[in-house]
Protein backbone atom coordinates (compact mmCIF):
# COMPACT_ATOMS: atom_id res chain seq x y z
CA UNK A 1 0.00 0.00 0.00
CA UNK A 2 1.48 3.33 -1.00
CA UNK A 3 0.63 6.72 -0.01
CA UNK A 4 -1.64 8.85 -2.44
CA UNK A 5 0.08 11.84 -2.10
CA UNK A 6 4.41 10.81 -2.33
CA UNK A 7 4.21 7.15 -2.90
CA UNK A 8 5.93 6.30 -0.01
CA UNK A 9 4.74 2.99 2.28
CA UNK A 10 1.39 4.28 3.58
CA UNK A 11 0.14 3.22 7.16
CA UNK A 12 -3.57 3.68 7.31
CA UNK A 13 -6.01 3.96 4.49
CA UNK A 14 -9.28 6.39 4.78
CA UNK A 15 -12.20 5.47 3.18
CA UNK A 16 -14.11 8.11 3.42
CA UNK A 17 -11.63 10.37 2.19
CA UNK A 18 -10.35 7.83 -0.47
CA UNK A 19 -6.67 8.50 0.78
CA UNK A 20 -3.69 6.11 1.76
CA UNK A 21 -1.20 8.24 4.05
CA UNK A 22 2.15 7.76 5.04
CA UNK A 23 3.05 8.90 8.23
CA UNK A 24 3.91 11.92 7.14
CA UNK A 25 1.17 13.08 5.33
CA UNK A 26 -1.12 11.85 7.83
CA UNK A 27 -0.03 14.33 9.95
CA UNK A 28 0.00 17.07 7.52
CA UNK A 29 -3.38 16.43 6.53
CA UNK A 30 -5.02 16.21 10.00
CA UNK A 31 -3.38 19.52 10.50
CA UNK A 32 -4.70 21.28 7.51
CA UNK A 33 -8.15 19.69 8.06
CA UNK A 34 -8.25 21.66 11.61
CA UNK A 35 -6.94 24.90 9.95
CA UNK A 36 -9.34 24.86 7.76
CA UNK A 37 -12.09 23.86 9.93
CA UNK A 38 -10.77 26.83 12.12
CA UNK A 39 -11.23 29.22 9.47
CA UNK A 40 -14.55 27.96 7.71
CA UNK A 41 -16.62 28.38 10.70
CA UNK A 42 -14.49 31.48 12.24
CA UNK A 43 -13.88 29.61 15.47
CA UNK A 44 -11.36 32.17 16.50
CA UNK A 45 -7.61 34.22 15.45
CA UNK A 46 -4.23 33.77 16.39
CA UNK A 47 -4.66 36.73 18.22
CA UNK A 48 -7.44 35.30 20.50
CA UNK A 49 -6.23 33.36 23.93
CA UNK A 50 -7.51 29.88 23.66
CA UNK A 51 -8.69 27.06 26.41
CA UNK A 52 -8.41 23.51 25.62
CA UNK A 53 -10.66 21.29 27.57
CA UNK A 54 -7.92 18.36 28.16
CA UNK A 55 -9.18 15.33 29.46
CA UNK A 56 -5.75 12.91 28.87
CA UNK A 57 -7.42 10.93 26.01
CA UNK A 58 -6.51 11.55 22.34
CA UNK A 59 -8.75 14.16 20.92
CA UNK A 60 -8.07 16.47 23.76
CA UNK A 61 -4.32 16.17 23.60
CA UNK A 62 -4.16 15.76 19.82
CA UNK A 63 -6.01 19.60 19.47
CA UNK A 64 -3.75 20.99 22.09
CA UNK A 65 -0.88 19.49 20.10
CA UNK A 66 -1.92 21.00 16.49
CA UNK A 67 -3.16 24.58 17.86
CA UNK A 68 0.30 24.59 19.02
CA UNK A 69 1.73 23.81 15.76
CA UNK A 70 -0.62 26.07 13.98
CA UNK A 71 0.66 29.11 16.22
CA UNK A 72 -2.50 29.48 18.64
CA UNK A 73 -2.16 30.66 21.93
CA UNK A 74 -3.62 27.80 23.88
CA UNK A 75 -3.69 26.88 27.73
CA UNK A 76 -5.12 23.78 28.94
CA UNK A 77 -7.57 22.77 31.63
CA UNK A 78 -7.79 19.67 33.08
CA UNK A 79 -10.94 18.52 35.45
CA UNK A 80 -10.09 16.10 37.60
CA UNK A 81 -13.39 14.39 37.99
CA UNK A 82 -12.68 11.88 41.02
CA UNK A 83 -13.40 8.47 39.19
CA UNK A 84 -11.49 5.86 41.50
CA UNK A 85 -8.09 5.06 39.37
CA UNK A 86 -8.76 6.55 36.12
CA UNK A 87 -8.81 10.01 37.10
CA UNK A 88 -5.28 9.93 38.55
CA UNK A 89 -4.06 8.09 35.30
CA UNK A 90 -5.60 10.93 32.81
CA UNK A 91 -4.39 13.34 35.10
CA UNK A 92 -1.18 12.08 34.89
CA UNK A 93 -0.85 11.88 30.79
CA UNK A 94 -2.41 15.47 30.62
CA UNK A 95 0.46 16.93 33.50
CA UNK A 96 3.09 15.59 31.70
CA UNK A 97 1.98 16.40 28.02
CA UNK A 98 1.79 20.31 29.17
CA UNK A 99 5.13 19.83 31.20
CA UNK A 100 7.01 18.37 28.45
CA UNK A 101 5.44 21.56 25.81
CA UNK A 102 6.16 23.81 29.23
CA UNK A 103 2.33 24.66 28.18
CA UNK A 104 -0.43 26.21 30.86
CA UNK A 105 -2.22 23.95 32.37
CA UNK A 106 -5.06 24.79 34.78
CA UNK A 107 -6.34 21.80 36.97
CA UNK A 108 -9.23 21.92 39.13
CA UNK A 109 -10.84 19.29 41.29
CA UNK A 110 -14.50 18.74 40.94
CA UNK A 111 -14.32 17.43 44.54
CA UNK A 112 -13.59 20.50 46.01
CA UNK A 113 -16.00 23.04 43.89
CA UNK A 114 -18.55 20.10 44.04
CA UNK A 115 -18.05 18.95 47.39
CA UNK A 116 -17.87 15.16 46.22
CA UNK A 117 -16.09 13.74 42.37
CA UNK A 118 -18.22 11.87 40.17
CA UNK A 119 -18.04 8.42 41.94
CA UNK A 120 -19.29 10.20 44.63
CA UNK A 121 -22.00 12.42 42.52
CA UNK A 122 -23.55 9.36 40.97
CA UNK A 123 -24.12 7.95 44.11
CA UNK A 124 -26.56 10.58 45.37
CA UNK A 125 -27.87 12.61 42.46
CA UNK A 126 -30.36 10.87 40.19
CA UNK A 127 -29.77 10.94 36.46
CA UNK A 128 -27.15 8.70 34.25
CA UNK A 129 -23.35 9.38 34.86
CA UNK A 130 -22.32 11.12 31.87
CA UNK A 131 -24.97 13.35 31.53
CA UNK A 132 -24.27 14.49 35.12
CA UNK A 133 -21.15 14.52 34.48
CA UNK A 134 -21.38 16.69 31.26
CA UNK A 135 -23.11 19.09 33.62
CA UNK A 136 -20.21 19.38 35.72
CA UNK A 137 -17.84 19.74 33.04
CA UNK A 138 -19.51 22.41 31.36
CA UNK A 139 -20.02 24.46 34.67
CA UNK A 140 -16.52 24.14 35.64
CA UNK A 141 -14.58 24.31 31.94
CA UNK A 142 -16.80 27.59 31.59
CA UNK A 143 -15.94 28.82 34.80
CA UNK A 144 -12.57 28.42 34.37
CA UNK A 145 -12.47 29.60 31.06
CA UNK A 146 -14.24 33.11 31.75
CA UNK A 147 -12.42 33.37 35.12
CA UNK A 148 -9.18 33.33 32.94
CA UNK A 149 -10.12 35.61 30.43
CA UNK A 150 -10.11 33.22 27.81
CA UNK A 151 -11.97 34.38 24.87
CA UNK A 152 -12.98 30.89 23.64
CA UNK A 153 -13.03 27.17 24.78
CA UNK A 154 -12.43 24.38 22.86
CA UNK A 155 -13.18 20.89 23.05
CA UNK A 156 -11.98 17.61 21.30
CA UNK A 157 -15.31 16.48 19.83
CA UNK A 158 -14.41 14.61 16.72
CA UNK A 159 -16.45 13.37 13.56
CA UNK A 160 -17.61 10.04 15.60
CA UNK A 161 -19.27 12.28 18.51
CA UNK A 162 -20.59 14.85 16.32
CA UNK A 163 -22.13 12.13 14.45
CA UNK A 164 -23.17 10.05 17.22
CA UNK A 165 -24.76 12.79 18.65
CA UNK A 166 -26.73 13.65 15.67
CA UNK A 167 -27.97 10.39 15.44
CA UNK A 168 -29.03 10.66 18.96
CA UNK A 169 -30.86 13.41 18.50
CA UNK A 170 -32.81 12.49 14.97
CA UNK A 171 -33.96 9.16 16.53
CA UNK A 172 -35.79 11.66 19.38
CA UNK A 173 -36.61 14.91 16.73
CA UNK A 174 -34.81 16.78 19.58
CA UNK A 175 -35.19 19.71 18.09
CA UNK A 176 -33.82 22.36 20.53
CA UNK A 177 -30.61 20.00 20.30
CA UNK A 178 -30.43 19.93 16.56
CA UNK A 179 -30.14 23.70 16.16
CA UNK A 180 -27.97 23.89 19.03
CA UNK A 181 -25.40 21.42 17.01
CA UNK A 182 -22.83 23.36 15.28
CA UNK A 183 -18.85 23.40 15.21
CA UNK A 184 -18.62 26.66 16.98
CA UNK A 185 -21.40 28.40 19.35
CA UNK A 186 -21.30 32.15 20.05
CA UNK A 187 -20.40 33.46 23.68
CA UNK A 188 -22.99 35.68 25.61
CA UNK A 189 -22.06 37.56 28.71
CA UNK A 190 -20.39 35.14 30.64
CA UNK A 191 -20.68 32.42 28.66
CA UNK A 192 -17.59 31.53 26.66
CA UNK A 193 -17.42 31.31 23.24
CA UNK A 194 -17.45 27.05 22.34
CA UNK A 195 -15.60 25.42 19.21
CA UNK A 196 -14.82 22.09 17.79
CA UNK A 197 -12.00 21.69 15.46
CA UNK A 198 -11.98 18.31 15.07
CA UNK A 199 -15.55 17.75 13.88
CA UNK A 200 -13.89 16.61 10.73
CA UNK A 201 -11.76 14.28 11.44
CA UNK A 202 -12.86 10.23 12.34
CA UNK A 203 -11.63 9.22 15.54
CA UNK A 204 -9.11 7.14 13.68
CA UNK A 205 -7.48 9.62 12.31
CA UNK A 206 -6.84 11.21 15.21
CA UNK A 207 -5.60 8.04 16.77
CA UNK A 208 -2.97 7.72 14.60
CA UNK A 209 -2.08 11.21 14.98
CA UNK A 210 -1.53 10.81 18.27
CA UNK A 211 0.46 7.52 17.60
CA UNK A 212 2.64 9.16 14.63
CA UNK A 213 3.44 12.34 17.18
CA UNK A 214 4.32 10.07 19.97
CA UNK A 215 1.56 11.76 22.19
CA UNK A 216 1.16 9.28 24.54
CA UNK A 217 -2.72 9.30 26.01
CA UNK A 218 -4.97 7.08 28.21
CA UNK A 219 -6.26 4.19 26.23
CA UNK A 220 -8.73 2.85 29.17
CA UNK A 221 -12.28 4.32 28.98
CA UNK A 222 -13.91 5.88 31.37
CA UNK A 223 -15.80 3.23 33.64
CA UNK A 224 -18.40 5.04 33.84
CA UNK A 225 -18.93 5.35 29.71
CA UNK A 226 -19.34 1.49 30.17
CA UNK A 227 -22.67 1.20 28.20
CA UNK A 228 -23.08 4.35 27.23
CA UNK A 229 -25.77 5.37 24.57
CA UNK A 230 -23.22 7.36 22.89
CA UNK A 231 -21.31 4.45 22.52
CA UNK A 232 -23.80 2.40 21.26
CA UNK A 233 -24.48 5.09 18.71
CA UNK A 234 -20.73 5.11 17.63
CA UNK A 235 -21.05 0.96 16.99
CA UNK A 236 -24.14 1.75 14.96
CA UNK A 237 -22.72 3.98 12.84
CA UNK A 238 -19.34 2.15 12.48
CA UNK A 239 -20.89 -0.53 11.25
CA UNK A 240 -22.85 1.26 8.51
CA UNK A 241 -19.64 2.79 7.63
CA UNK A 242 -17.31 -0.28 7.18
CA UNK A 243 -20.27 -1.30 4.43
CA UNK A 244 -20.78 2.19 3.12
CA UNK A 245 -17.47 5.01 3.85
CA UNK A 246 -18.20 7.91 4.04
CA UNK A 247 -21.43 7.62 6.10
CA UNK A 248 -20.36 9.62 9.19
CA UNK A 249 -19.15 12.70 7.30
CA UNK A 250 -21.35 12.85 4.86
CA UNK A 251 -24.41 12.72 7.38
CA UNK A 252 -22.69 15.44 9.56
CA UNK A 253 -21.94 17.47 6.30
CA UNK A 254 -25.68 17.30 5.18
CA UNK A 255 -27.12 18.17 8.23
CA UNK A 256 -24.98 21.25 8.73
CA UNK A 257 -26.63 21.95 5.47
CA UNK A 258 -30.28 22.00 6.17
CA UNK A 259 -29.15 22.92 10.40
CA UNK A 260 -31.05 26.51 9.83
CA UNK A 261 -34.55 24.61 9.29
CA UNK A 262 -34.56 23.84 13.42
CA UNK A 263 -34.93 25.90 15.56
CA UNK A 264 -35.46 25.80 19.51
CA UNK A 265 -39.15 25.76 20.69
CA UNK A 266 -38.37 29.10 23.06
CA UNK A 267 -35.76 31.47 22.18
CA UNK A 268 -33.55 30.23 25.65
CA UNK A 269 -32.79 33.35 27.63
CA UNK A 270 -29.89 33.53 30.09
CA UNK A 271 -30.02 34.71 33.88
CA UNK A 272 -27.41 35.09 36.59
CA UNK A 273 -27.84 31.84 39.10
CA UNK A 274 -28.79 33.60 42.44
CA UNK A 275 -25.47 31.58 44.00
CA UNK A 276 -22.85 31.63 42.05
CA UNK A 277 -23.93 34.35 39.26
CA UNK A 278 -22.75 32.18 36.33
CA UNK A 279 -25.27 31.43 33.75
CA UNK A 280 -28.34 29.33 33.67
CA UNK A 281 -31.49 29.05 31.88
CA UNK A 282 -33.48 27.89 34.52
CA UNK A 283 -35.17 29.60 37.36
CA UNK A 284 -33.53 29.58 40.04
CA UNK A 285 -29.97 28.63 41.14
CA UNK A 286 -28.43 26.69 37.96
CA UNK A 287 -27.81 23.28 38.01
CA UNK A 288 -24.68 22.60 39.11
CA UNK A 289 -25.69 24.70 42.15
CA UNK A 290 -28.25 22.26 42.69
CA UNK A 291 -26.00 19.81 42.39
CA UNK A 292 -23.79 20.85 45.12
CA UNK A 293 -26.65 21.31 47.64
CA UNK A 294 -27.72 18.33 46.95
CA UNK A 295 -24.38 16.65 47.25
CA UNK A 296 -24.51 18.84 50.63
CA UNK A 297 -27.41 16.96 51.98
CA UNK A 298 -26.18 13.70 50.88
CA UNK A 299 -29.92 13.48 49.20
CA UNK A 300 -30.99 12.37 45.53
CA UNK A 301 -31.42 15.32 43.26
CA UNK B 1 1.53 -18.08 16.00
CA UNK B 2 0.88 -14.73 16.37
CA UNK B 3 -0.64 -12.45 19.06
CA UNK B 4 -3.74 -9.88 18.34
CA UNK B 5 -4.21 -8.12 22.02
CA UNK B 6 -7.30 -5.59 22.39
CA UNK B 7 -9.03 -4.43 25.31
CA UNK B 8 -7.17 -6.79 27.82
CA UNK B 9 -7.90 -10.38 25.52
CA UNK B 10 -5.44 -12.25 22.87
CA UNK B 11 -6.42 -13.81 20.42
CA UNK B 12 -3.87 -16.26 18.50
CA UNK B 13 -3.87 -16.06 14.83
CA UNK B 14 -2.00 -18.15 12.40
CA UNK B 15 0.57 -16.34 10.19
CA UNK B 16 0.06 -15.22 6.17
CA UNK B 17 -2.77 -13.97 6.71
CA UNK B 18 -3.38 -10.15 6.52
CA UNK B 19 -4.32 -8.04 9.31
CA UNK B 20 -7.91 -6.96 7.87
CA UNK B 21 -8.82 -10.60 7.48
CA UNK B 22 -7.51 -11.48 10.60
CA UNK B 23 -9.85 -8.57 12.47
CA UNK B 24 -13.18 -9.87 10.30
CA UNK B 25 -12.75 -13.11 11.42
CA UNK B 26 -12.83 -11.81 15.13
CA UNK B 27 -15.92 -9.76 14.66
CA UNK B 28 -13.54 -6.65 14.85
CA UNK B 29 -14.31 -3.72 12.85
CA UNK B 30 -11.44 -2.39 11.55
CA UNK B 31 -12.65 1.25 11.30
CA UNK B 32 -12.89 1.32 15.43
CA UNK B 33 -9.16 0.02 16.17
CA UNK B 34 -5.80 1.35 15.17
CA UNK B 35 -2.78 -1.68 14.75
CA UNK B 36 0.42 -0.65 16.47
CA UNK B 37 3.40 -2.55 17.10
CA UNK B 38 6.54 -1.02 18.21
CA UNK B 39 4.51 2.41 18.98
CA UNK B 40 3.86 2.50 15.35
CA UNK B 41 1.02 2.08 13.22
CA UNK B 42 0.94 -1.58 11.24
CA UNK B 43 -1.16 -1.20 7.88
CA UNK B 44 -4.47 -3.37 7.42
CA UNK B 45 -2.55 -4.76 4.32
CA UNK B 46 -0.31 -6.29 6.72
CA UNK B 47 0.58 -10.06 6.69
CA UNK B 48 1.04 -11.14 9.65
CA UNK B 49 4.40 -13.12 10.86
CA UNK B 50 5.15 -15.62 13.05
CA UNK B 51 5.95 -14.61 16.55
CA UNK B 52 5.00 -11.15 16.48
CA UNK B 53 2.36 -9.26 18.75
CA UNK B 54 0.00 -6.21 17.66
CA UNK B 55 -1.67 -4.29 19.90
CA UNK B 56 -5.23 -3.11 18.39
CA UNK B 57 -5.71 0.16 20.31
CA UNK B 58 -9.55 0.63 20.32
CA UNK B 59 -10.18 4.29 19.17
CA UNK B 60 -14.04 4.42 20.05
CA UNK B 61 -14.81 6.74 23.26
CA UNK B 62 -17.62 8.29 24.42
CA UNK B 63 -19.78 8.94 27.28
Amino acid sequence: MKCTICKKPAVIKLRHANLKLCPEHLVARVEKVVAETIKKFHMFTPAEKILVAVSGGKDSLALWEILRKLGYRADGAYLDLGIEGYSARSREYSEKFAAARELKLHVVAVEEELGTGIDGLVRVARGKACSLCGTVKRYLLNHVAYEGGYHVLATGHNLDDEAATLLGNVIRWEEGYLARQYPVLPGEGKLVRRAKPLVFLSEREVAAYCVISGIQYIYEECPHAVGARSIALKHVLNKLEDRYPATKLTFLRGFLKVRDRFRPREPVELRDCPICGMPTAAEGPCRFCRLKERVSHGAPA
Amino acid sequence: MAALKHRGKTYEVGPGTTLERALRELGIIPETVLPVRDGKIVPLTHRIEEGEEIELVDVISGG
